[in-house]
């Protein structure tokens, strides 16, 4: 590879872009689509009625939704980004060669999204009486932006789980159209408005309200909130059966993980008991006292944020082996590059081990081998510790592993190399489970020399 | 450096619109940081200079300018998307490379945004009430966000320098010697233009009265010089004979720089405030050429290194397309493979070790010091084999599989049962043996088998410590024949020896003895009706 190997200590690539998008999720579908939906909503109700409260709820609601937008959802946005851009360079750098132009259009689409809530917030003191009708224009406009907004970033997510004919056939449109692109965006959408009916339920309960006006919006918003979750399930339920098999069969173990699963009861029970709660969240708030709806509505929060995760991380795992279906596996090397390095050779091949010091050493070679196929996913020490995974088997063994992962583990990408550097993956490996190598950068895998090492 | 994907190579966009784009949105994206650094400093100054200057009452200025603060810099946040974008495109690798070398601090970017953006936030809120919080809240906000230009002029700073990668990366990953005064000049000039712009800025559309621009116009002014000064050590540091396109975009800046001091002190002159918008163009002009230069400069260096870059990756490419066929074969058949039904795990997961036959001869098998074992004449529990699916064995290449969850392993346990019988009932040993060979088989068990299989079978607690552990016989056996073959031959990469020299009649004792213990063992354990099969069916 030419660009050189970064992991994030302890916590490894994925999990930190996986806190990162799941923040944004939380802010971009929760209150930049669903809950400034909900506002624009409470804003037209407040005008239809001549209501002073539903208008100050909306404008109170929407202060505190666009700082935590401006400041963490655009952020976090950007954030996977930037984040992907230091530890799958390729991996991001190819797809934007492929999306170039949503991509581009995001940028005038998230423009304009911006400078429009932007002219929504400042004008709403502005823009009263008889152009109060426009100013609700302005916040439907909005709307509208960040759909298109979730339309372009849908199509570009659907391609890394079902690519279509894109591997064969390179062609854009069936890779941004592809199958699961219309149930995961009406499943965003769904998720954006039980989210935003939540967050808009919990700012209702938890600021000094009306007493019969609490209880006018908190059915609203109850009624929004079972509407927006019996369609997500429904989208849910659209969106993996379009799923290939092959990849949804590792969705329980996706959430599970290997502590869990030999528990696969738990992943029913926990969906089970958190879809129960959210049914009853949104009862009681039609129909129930206030003080039980403030007793739910943190736990439901909590659950749908759960919920919220689960699906990103189920959606992310089950594509497996690969960054671009067809064309790259997740640790950044590309599909014809596996039987061409299992011929010529992966540190011949690459750049930065090349230009690097003591690469004649097996120690260092090995370190190398395990950064380029291994650390995409696997720390030393960490989450998802490559110790504990090796730990009991012969070198031999390991040797053997190391060739099958891809067939033995069928979410794991194959080793890339010749046989002789898997040898030396093997012993750095073992060496490693043994304690006799250890590391002494951990974010460059760089192997600390002399006296730590060979016992 | 080779290695560049066909998608690396591949242009989405013409190469003059793509440049064209960039600097347009690099520009749009620069200004609104600039004035989002300029409202930060001026706002935070302000307030400090009327809580603690004395005039307690009037931190209002401050408050008015940090109300822009929110609209600031969000546009500097989604403008810098589409730079973003474009470089990636333009300088994949340079910029990735850059961005690699400084990993670290170009994550904390993402926490660094957030703390500054929120701690403003709360600042701007209730300015008036408990002054430190609210200095203590300003600070941070500030250190947080002038960190982010330093960390991309650092950036910038390896990105335009390649031949120094290497030097930066065995150097710790830091920037050192001419690079960090390149640095340190580069992030000071981007502060003061930052407070030039700010100052502008709120001269025309924050202050309200005379005082309030007579202050800002102080800082506008020392802002300028301090470019100049920065500019001159600046220049220094270009190349010998940078070219007249650079030099005339440098001059071009100057000039309109210039020509904004010129409208100050001309209006100074006169005891009038600045009062002509047309300071407003003449600033945008100095962006626009600085900027130029800047980018010029930045192409003579990278402009060739892409040339070069794109032409290896080209030939790269012909190297892998031969390939391209059989990948794209595999990659289609793969996705018919579904891991759900245990035949398919044996076969994809088991088998290149144990053999499609379950016979323990699979393609791998020579190459293990401990042979795998043969499947088919394993015969034990099904917590047994669920316990060494779990967990493997320990000292062996057998690795554990839950990696499946419970429903894969109950559906390959049920396989392996249907395919090769491994959780019937251990089969009944037919050969005949003497009571005389039975008897010293019998003290052979308790002399030479027992110190590690332990008289009841289990495993004595010497053997806890080996890697692998003897066998539970009381749940786990082999066929007759293949126990006759390990106690006559030994388990190879283990502890268990050859015992080819007792007689044949007496080795098959042993096997007889071993196969008891399961069978005692099954007795005990299961009563009624299965008991009765089962002792019916193992009868000879």
């Amino acid at each position: 590879m030419q660009f050189p190997i970064f992991q994030v200590p302890y916590l490894g690539n994925g999990m930190i872009i996986a806190l990162d998008a799941v923040l944004h999720v939380i802010i971009s579908h929760g209150l930049a689509i669903g809950a400034i939906t909900l506002i624009v909503i409470s804003e037209y109700l407040g005008f239809k009625k001549s209501s002073q409260d539903w208008e100050n709820f909306a404008k109170e609601f929407l202060k505190f939704t666009i700082i935590i937008t401006t400041s963490v959802g655009a952020v976090t946005g950007a954030g996977i980004w930037l984040i992907t851009s230091a530890l799958a360079p390729l991996g991001i750098g190819s797809m934007l060669r492929v999306f170039f132009w949503p991509w581009f259009l995001e940028w005038i689409v998230f423009t304009g999204e911006l400078i429009i809530i932007l002219l929504y917030y400042f004008t709403w003191d502005k823009w009263t009486a008889e152009r109060k009708r426009r100013h609700i224009y302005l916040g439907a406009s909005y709307v509208v932006f960040a759909l298109a907004s979730a339309f372009l970033i849908t199509g570009i997510l659907g391609f890394m789980l079902t690519p279509d004919g894109w591997p064969w056939n390179k062609s854009f449109w069936s890779a941004f159209f592809n199958p699961s692109f219309l149930p995961q965006l009406l499943l965003r959408i769904g998720l954006a408005f039980s989210l935003g009916a939540l967050f808009s339920a919990a700012f209702l309960l938890f600021t000094r309200r009306e007493k019969d006006f609490r209880k006018e919006a908190l059915r609203f918003f109850g009624k929004a909130a079972l509407v927006s979750f019996s369609a997500t399930v429904l989208f849910t339920w659209w969106y993996f059966s379009v799923v290939p098999s092959t990849f949804k069969t590792y969705a329980v173990f996706s959430v599970l993980t290997s502590r869990f699963s030999q528990q696969p009861e738990l992943f029913w029970y926990a969906n089970g008991a958190g879809a129960v709660l959210l049914l009853l969240f949104s009862l009681v708030s039609m129909k129930g006292p206030a003080v039980l709806t403030k007793l739910l509505i943190i736990p439901a929060l909590l659950v749908s944020m759960g919920l919220v995760s689960e699906f990103e991380r189920v959606r992310e795992f089950i594509r497996g082996p690969y960054l671009m279906p067809g064309y790259m596996y997740a640790n950044q090397v590309l599909l014809n590059e596996t039987p061409f390095f299992s011929k010529e050779g992966t540190l011949k091949n690459d750049f930065w081990f090349n230009h690097g010091p003591d690469n004649q050493e097996a120690m260092v070679q090995g370190a190398y081998l395990f950064a380029r196929n291994c650390s995409a996913c696997h720390t030393i020490g960490g989450i998802n510790d490559i110790v504990k995974k090796v730990d009991g088997r012969t070198e031999d063994g390991i040797f053997v592993i190391i060739g099958y992962t891809h067939e033995m583990v069928p979410f794991m990408p194959p080793f890339s190399g010749t046989e002789a550097e898997r040898r030396t993956l093997a012993g750095y490996l073992y060496g490693i489970a043994q304690g006799t190598i250890k590391l002494q950068d951990p974010s460059r895998l760089v192997p600390a020399k002399g006296g730590g090492n060979h016992e | 450096m080779n290695n560049l994907s066909d998608l690396l190579i591949s242009k989405p966009i013409p190469e003059a619109l793509l440049r064209g784009l960039l600097f347009t949105s690099f520009t749009l994206h620069l200004l609104f940081v600039l004035l989002t650094l300029g409202t930060a400093i001026l706002a935070l100054a302000y307030f400090i200079d009327s809580w603690y200057g004395g005039r307690a009452k009037e931190p209002r200025f401050g408050k008015r300018m940090l109300k822009t603060f929110m609209a600031h810099k969000s546009l500097a946040v989604v403008l810098g998307v589409a730079p973003l974008l474009l470089i990636q495109v333009g300088s994949t690798i340079p910029f990735f490379t850059a961005v690699n070398l400084f990993a670290p601090y170009w994550l904390l970017l993402v926490v660094f945004l957030i703390i500054a953006f929120l701690s403003f936030d709360a600042f701007g809120h209730k300015i008036y009430a408990h002054r430190h919080i609210h200095l203590a809240l300003g600070v941070i906000a500030l250190a947080f966000l002038l960190a982010v230009p330093g960390i991309f002029a650092a950036i910038l700073t390896a990105f335009e320098n390649p031949d120094k990668w290497q030097a930066i990366m065995s150097g710790g990953h830091r920037l050192t010697g001419a690079l960090a005064v390149l640095w340190l000049l580069r992030y000071l000039h981007v502060l003061g233009a930052a407070v030039v712009f700010g100052a502008g800025f709120h001269y025309f559309f924050t202050a309200e009265d005379d005082t309030e621009r007579k202050s800002l116009q102080k800082w506008f002014v020392a802002g300028i010089l301090l470019q100049l000064i920065l500019g001159i050590l600046l220049y220094g540091t270009l190349p010998a004979r940078p070219g007249y396109v650079i030099i005339t975009s440098l001059f071009a800046g100057i000039a309109a720089a210039s020509i904004s001091l010129w409208f100050v002190f001309s209006a100074a002159r006169k005891g009038l405030p600045l009062n002509s918008k047309m300071v407003l163009p003449v600033l945008m002009l100095v962006l626009v050429s600085m900027l130029l230069a800047r980018q010029f400069l930045q192409d003579r260096t990278l402009l060739p290194l892409q040339k070069r870059l794109e032409a290896n990756a080209t030939a790269y490419e012909n190297e892998l397309k031969p390939f391209e066929r059989q990948t794209l074969d595999a990659y289609g058949a793969s996705l018919k493979v579904v891991y759900d039904s245990g035949e398919i795990i044996y076969a994809k997961s088991c088998a290149f070790c144990h053999g499609a036959k379950g016979d323990g001869k699979g393609v791998e098998a020579k190459g293990l010091s401990i042979p795998p074992e043969d499947i088919a004449a394993i015969r034990t529990t099904r917590g047994q084999l669920y316990d060494i699916l779990k967990y493997g064995v320990h000292g062996s290449a057998m690795p554990y599989f839950i990696f499946f969850d419970k429903d894969k392993l109950d559906s390959l346990m049920d396989y392996m049962d249907r395919t090769y019988h491994v959780l019937s009932p251990p089969e009944a040993v037919l050969v005949s043996v003497s009571k005389p060979a039975m008897e010293q088989a019998n003290s052979t068990y308790g002399q030479a088998c027992a110190g590690c299989h332990g008289m009841d079978g289990k495993g004595s607690k010497l053997s806890q410590g080996f890697k692998p552990r003897p066998p539970d016989f009381t749940v786990y056996s082999l066929s007759p024949k293949r126990a006759f073959e390990v106690i006559s031959n030994s388990y190879p990469g283990t502890m268990m020896p050859a015992f080819e020299s007792l007689p044949e009649e007496v080795r098959w004792g042993l096997v007889k003895i071993v196969n008891e213990k399961r069978r005692q063992s099954r007795a005990l354990a299961s009563p009624g009706s299965r008991l009765g099969v089962e002792s019916a069916s193992s009868r000879p």
